[in-house]
């Protein structure tokens, strides 16, 4: 058995590598639903090493770097939480809170940023993001807390135990629905892509964000789509005894808002709130009433 | 062309004010011709009494054969629809008018542009600032004494382009004739 | 002393480059690394969605299905700051032309322009019209041009390839010549703007971190610019024997 330090070091490079298979999984699957070739294999390696390679860095401060290191570092240590196949990191340390806070901390680094940045744009798509995260973040406390209630544990290593015998998406399958629209939400793909825009706000936060940072928002988006699926997966397809399996119900879940997206165009930005509060968060509330009335 | 032939009501304001030149009619289109100073009444009356709301545009041409300006200005009834084109002519020399802006808002943006354009200073226009032409620093462009073409050779070089086709067409005797 | 020596005209205390530092001259490290990111710069291109001209309505054919350039790496971006390629597609009014330069200036390097259609070749269909400029190559450096009007989306597929193939072999490095000669193209700048025109970049600093400031940066036209920065009066550049425009102390 790995050290867990060693499965420290390894975890977050493992979903790198994933997220970086999902993202050309995605661009690829755009590109066949629109009917054309997708890029390359390699494309989103190229993209992360042209980023980080351009001759000049344009930066905004010390805050605008220290907020594109919080972001990565928020991403890769929700990643170390995730028990994966062989590996559970710091999963037996941390629980499924410690987790969904962690979720939130690439926000806030890039709001940081954002801010040292001086552009309206910008600010307008931070202050997009942040909406959208309180839309999306309440039925995702309700499916966590319905979890932690169905299971009696929020300790991940102990709910991938319990779903030994049947998965915990038959269990509660309404829980999983509002667990897979509140992913889908905080992947911010269309409708939900508020805070991106490109042709509203020339997309949000990113808007002075260029070569490194970009590279970072690159490697962020990575370890985002990366996340999605491996949550959904631990908490409601029972993880994965072997990486095959794992990979699969990786593919399969984050297949899901990456095909709608493709359909849709963008709601609003008061409309996302609208919409996250009335439908996921009604169907969560159906879900935990049926795990109490157990 | 009398005044009976002009569909009514533009009718009643055009026959309270006299010296007018009603010389086009046809089915929607009125083609006046106006004395300078009485032009402003004329917009006031077809916009009060003959439900002339609609500035379509405020057109300039230049004559530099009488030296004056010709100031045309379209307006457009939305019941009858009927265009009525007022023309005016003005002196080039001081080329100096006055501002409909208070009768009608959009005057404001046609006379700004015809500021730039012709050099036409209107009296009361709120904002003559160029908007189109905004690091232009020469004569105003659109005068019939401003050549394009002769300010585009002296501002700016041409590339060189002598490729090997042309040189066999001339060979044969053809090549690029310059007007 | 024997053997072959290099010539440097400039004060070895000054920053001023007088000969360009060439592929052979960079170590094997250097090399192999520089290889490696312009094969990946090639293959990930952005682009700026800025549509300048008439010549931006055969951008969209391009990008979509049927003539699919995301299959090349190419993919539009929003803004300056993310973009490698700016595209100036048509004719440029002057009143454009200023807006362009405070774009390309925000782009950060290696970022390569390429004059879309034949208004930037010669002036195009707007040849004789006092508002549009007639050569695109003399206010910013461009890296291609492509012929047409407006080229087709073949013709602009040729282009990109043409692109990432000088690109793969390190040979577009057009950007560089902003920096070294930068006072011509401000000069040619200002013959449209007025004198006291200068861009929203510090153009002079980004050229001496580039380690691109030559004997042709800095010069009669941009002598305005050193009320930004004293250290250009450190680098004491006599230039008064070259142009006899005096020095730039």
């Amino acid at each position: 058995m790995m050290t867990v330090a060693v499965q420290m070091l390894l975890m977050p490079l493992v979903a790198f590598l994933v997220g970086l298979v999902l993202v050309l999984f995605m661009r690829r699957l755009r590109a066949r639903i629109e009917r054309r070739v997708g890029p390359p294999l390699l494309q989103p390696v190229y993209d992360i090493v042209k980023l980080y390679g351009k001759r000049s860095q344009i930066s905004h401060g010390p805050m605008h770097e220290i907020s594109i290191m919080m972001v990565v570092g928020g991403v890769i240590a929700v990643v170390l939480f995730l028990p994966v196949p062989g590996m559970q990191g710091l999963a037996a340390h941390g629980d499924l809170i410690t987790l969904v806070y962690l979720l939130m901390v690439p926000s806030l680094g890039l709001a940081l940023g954002v801010g040292q940045c001086a552009n309206p744009n910008g600010s307008i798509g931070i202050s997009r993001a942040l909406t959208a995260m309180v839309g999306y973040d309440i039925p995702l406390m309700l499916v966590v807390a319905g979890v932690a209630i169905a299971y009696g544990t929020t300790s991940l290593p102990q709910i991938l135990a319990m779903q030994g015998g049947t998965w915990g998406v038959f269990q509660m399958p309404l829980l999983a629905l509002a667990m897979l629209i509140a992913t889908y939400g905080m992947l911010a793909k269309e409708p939900f892509e508020i805070y991106t825009a490109p042709a509203e706000i020339a997309t949000g936060p990113m808007v002075e964000m260029g070569g490194k940072f970009m590279g970072a928002l690159f490697v962020m988006q990575c370890f985002q789509i990366y996340t999605a699926g491996a949550l959904f997966t631990v908490l409601f397809l029972g993880g994965g005894a072997s990486w095959p399996g794992f990979l699969l119900k990786v593919f399969a879940v984050a297949a899901i808002p990456l095909t709608l997206t493709n359909l849709f165009p963008r709601y609003r930005a008061e409309r996302v709130l609208h919409w996250m509060w009335k439908w996921p968060t009604g169907i969560a509330l159906l879900g935990l009433a049926l795990i109490m009335l157990r | 062309m009398t005044a009976e032939q002009v569909p009514t009501p533009v009718d009643e304001v055009l026959s309270q004010l006299p010296g007018l030149e009603i010389s086009r009619v046809s089915g929607s289109r009125v083609k006046l011709r106006v004395p300078g100073q009485r032009l402003p009444g004329l917009l006031a009356l077809l916009k009060g009494q003959a439900g002339y709301l609609h500035l379509s545009a405020i057109s300039c041409v230049d004559w530099p054969q009488t030296d004056e300006f010709e100031l045309v200005y379209h307006v457009w009834s939305y019941e009858t629809k009927v265009m009525v084109s007022a023309h005016v002519r003005i002196p080039r020399e001081p080329g100096r008018y006055v501002s409909v802006y208070d009768l009608f808002i959009p005057a404001g943006y046609f006379e700004r542009d015809i500021h730039e354009m012709f050099g036409v200073e209107f009296e009361g226009a709120p904002d003559l600032r160029p908007f189109v032409l905004t690091e232009w620093h020469g004569p105003p462009p659109m005068l019939k004494s401003f050549s394009s073409i002769d300010y585009v050779e002296e501002q700016y070089d041409w590339r060189d382009y002598r490729p090997d086709w042309l040189a066999d067409v001339e060979q044969r005797g053809g090549g690029i004739e310059e007007t | 002393m024997a053997g072959k020596t290099i010539p440097i005209e400039s004060d070895p205390n000054t920053e001023v480059a007088c000969r360009d530092v060439g592929g052979e001259e960079r170590s094997l490290l250097r090399r192999v690394v520089d290889q490696f990111a312009d094969h990946c710069r090639a293959r990930s291109l952005f682009v700026l969605h800025y549509c300048t001209g008439c010549g931006a309505i055969e951008l969209p054919p391009s990008i979509t299905a049927r003539f699919d350039l995301e299959r090349m790496g190419i993919q539009p971006m929003a803004t300056p700051r993310q973009a490698d390629i700016l595209l100036i597609t048509g004719y440029l009014a002057v009143k454009t032309l200023k807006r362009v330069i405070l774009t390309y200036e925000q782009m950060p390097g290696p970022k390569y322009v390429v004059g879309f259609g034949s208004c930037t070749i010669n002036g195009g269909m707007y040849w004789h019209s006092y508002a549009t400029i007639k050569q695109l190559g003399n206010y910013i450096p461009v890296e291609l041009y492509i012929a047409g009007c407006m080229p087709r989306p073949e013709a602009i597929q040729q282009m990109f390839l043409e692109l990432m193939a000088r690109i793969d072999r390190g040979e577009a490095r057009a950007w560089e010549d902003y920096y070294r000669r930068y006072d011509a193209y401000l000069a040619q700048q200002q013959s449209l703007f007025g004198t006291r025109w200068e861009g929203p970049t510090d153009v002079v600093a980004e050229a001496r971190r580039y380690g691109l400031l030559e004997h042709q940066t800095l010069g009669p036209h941009t002598a305005h610019l050193e009320r930004y920065a004293p250290y250009h009066r450190e680098l004491g550049v006599p230039l008064a024997d070259k142009r006899g425009s005096g020095s730039l102390v």
